[in-house]
């Protein structure tokens, strides 16, 4: 899994220098291609948060809030 | 599957909710309707048109129905029910202020019935002979967290600057809290790439509800065991709880139909950070008991410091204009022994302008906690111990789909406001300690004319 993480930094940075401009983005403007979780997923996020000892690095809370883990 | 049981309770926590959010959202629907117009007499002032980080005011109104049952509630030491429905309705509203402003509100309401928080009083009069594997009628059955959590963002005149900043307030009958944070996003490479950086803190109140037989002044006749009942406990000094949590994150555009983030939290937590009302039962004390239900030798002890350390990545493919691929990926640890790994796949399927599928995937696998014990496996002369199995090694799965219908023309209105998506979400969790759960979601999002 760490090979994983590094490949992803590794691809992220060796083509930081790709410039995608503007009128190029109509893919990545989709709205299903937006990098963070939806709305509509914010109560299973919830229940995981409560029912896991891992919570964050996903944009919602990571930490205090609630009387869960 | 639901029991005729579960389906009553579910329809009674719900017709509660509905009672208290309605008059809530036509309240709010006005309210929204009257900043939008200011926000428009706002616009008339100006000559130069720019346009706007959000066009119209909207509103999101969000409900969900969770349902859980297994056999190792924390409440009664890690053996015992763990069914739970919980049913939540929530509200979020964005305005724009003006064109780089925006100002949101989510409130909303989780009123749930829980068979193991009932066992914090198990001995009710009204209840059938005291197990762990039933609920009783108790004060804790059922509960309502609310929250409120408003926040403002600010872009820059280029669209290359976003700060926000956010409060966060919510209560429950045991449990309060109030957080505040703030961030800053900088996009640059023709907006190609984003940096933020974004804090939090917590400041929580516990208002510890100890198992009723720990509490001061309890006696019963019926107590059943060798010898006296007379458990080593002492109330909790300390109930504050209190976090910290800075979050990084870094997002790259990697070619016309893929981009990709990384983001990683730090988490620093001290005060209460045990939950008052959990017991544990020690492997070298004697058993008490009244009827069924075994009385508590202690509630669990965790360490007053937890540092946690969450990275995560997504990368997102445009795979053709049917469907597209969404995963994650998330690797946490912590000093209390645990490291999880958690990935989860998502593929859009667009079947038409109006209607997308989502079926979903995730896998979950923690580490146990360098302080879980399965019931009566703990010692007495141990500092610390717990019994709750969410902070036991497990895996699991969950298996979702998703529906959601859009509306480009927002043809359907309440007041000014158009129905523009409606998204509806079904997912099924299996873990491998037994606990099993469903959860229906509905989100719609109307837009301001």
């Amino acid at each position: 899994m760490k090979k994983f993480v590094l490949l992803l930094v590794f691809t992220a940075l060796s083509s930081s220098c790709v410039v995608v401009k503007e009128y190029d983005k109509v893919y990545l403007n989709d709205e299903e291609m937006v990098l963070s979780a939806k709305g509509s997923e914010r109560f299973e996020t919830n229940f995981q948060i409560y029912r896991e000892a891992a919570a964050g690095a996903n944009g919602g809370k990571s930490g205090g809030g609630c009387g869960c883990n | 599957m639901p029991t005729v049981v579960n389906l009553v309770v579910g329809v009674d926590v719900i017709n509660k909710l509905i009672q208290q959010i309605v008059p809530l959202t036509k309240f709010l629907f006005s309210i929204v309707f009257l900043f939008s117009l200011i926000g428009l007499a706002q616009d008339d002032n100006t000559n130069n048109y720019k346009k706007r980080v959000l066009e119209t005011a909207e509103i999101d109104l969000l409900f969900s129905y969770y349902n859980q049952d297994g056999q190792n509630a924390a409440v009664s030491g890690g053996e015992g029910t763990e069914e739970l429905t919980d049913a939540t309705s929530s509200i979020v509203v964005k305005i724009p202020l003006n064109p780089n402003d925006i100002l949101t509100v989510d409130a909303g309401i989780s009123a749930y019935s829980s068979a193991s928080t009932s066992n914090v009083d198990p001995f009710d009069k009204n209840s059938i002979r005291a197990s762990p594997f039933s609920a009783s009628s108790g004060a804790s059955q059922s509960d309502a967290l609310v929250h409120f959590n408003p926040s403002y963002e600010h872009s820059s005149e280029d669209r290359n600057s976003v700060y926000s900043a956010q409060v966060y307030v919510s209560s429950e009958y045991d449990y309060f809290s109030i957080g505040f944070g703030g961030g800053y996003a900088r996009l640059f490479n023709e907006k190609n790439t984003e940096v933020a950086a974004s804090f939090q803190i917590f400041l929580d109140k516990w208002i510890p509800q100890y198992p009723v037989e720990l509490r001061d002044g309890f006696s019963d006749s019926r107590i059943m065991g060798i010898g006296t009942y007379n458990p080593a406990f002492e109330a909790f000094n300390d109930e504050t709880r209190n976090s910290y949590a800075l979050s990084l994150s870094f997002s790259q555009i990697l070619s016309k139909r893929m981009q990709g983030s990384i983001f990683m939290d730090v988490v620093s937590q001290s005060g209460l950070l045990s939950t008052p009302h959990q017991r544990v039962y020690f492997g070298d004390t004697n058993d008490f008991f009244i009827e069924d239900f075994q009385l508590a030798d202690n509630v669990e002890q965790l360490p007053g410091n937890r540092f946690k350390i969450p990275i995560g990545a997504r990368l997102n493919y445009y795979l053709s204009d049917l469907i597209v691929l969404r995963s994650y990926y998330r690797y946490y640890s912590d000093d209390w022994g645990i490291t999880a790994h958690t990935a989860s796949l998502e593929a859009p399927i667009k079947l038409s302008d109006k209607f997308t599928l989502y079926p979903n995937y995730r896998y979950y696998k923690q580490t146990a906690a360098d302080y879980f014990y399965a019931k009566e496996t703990a010692v007495s002369n141990q500092d610390f111990y717990t019994s709750d199995y969410d902070l036991s090694a497990y895996n699991s799965h969950q298996y979702g789909m998703g529906i959601r219908y859009k509306d480009i023309f927002t043809s359907a209105k309440v007041f000014t406001f158009g129905l523009k998506t409606i998204d509806l979400r079904f997912g099924k969790y299996d873990r491998s300690d037994g606990l099993n759960s469903y959860i229906f979601s509905l989100g719609t999002t109307f837009v301001g004319d």
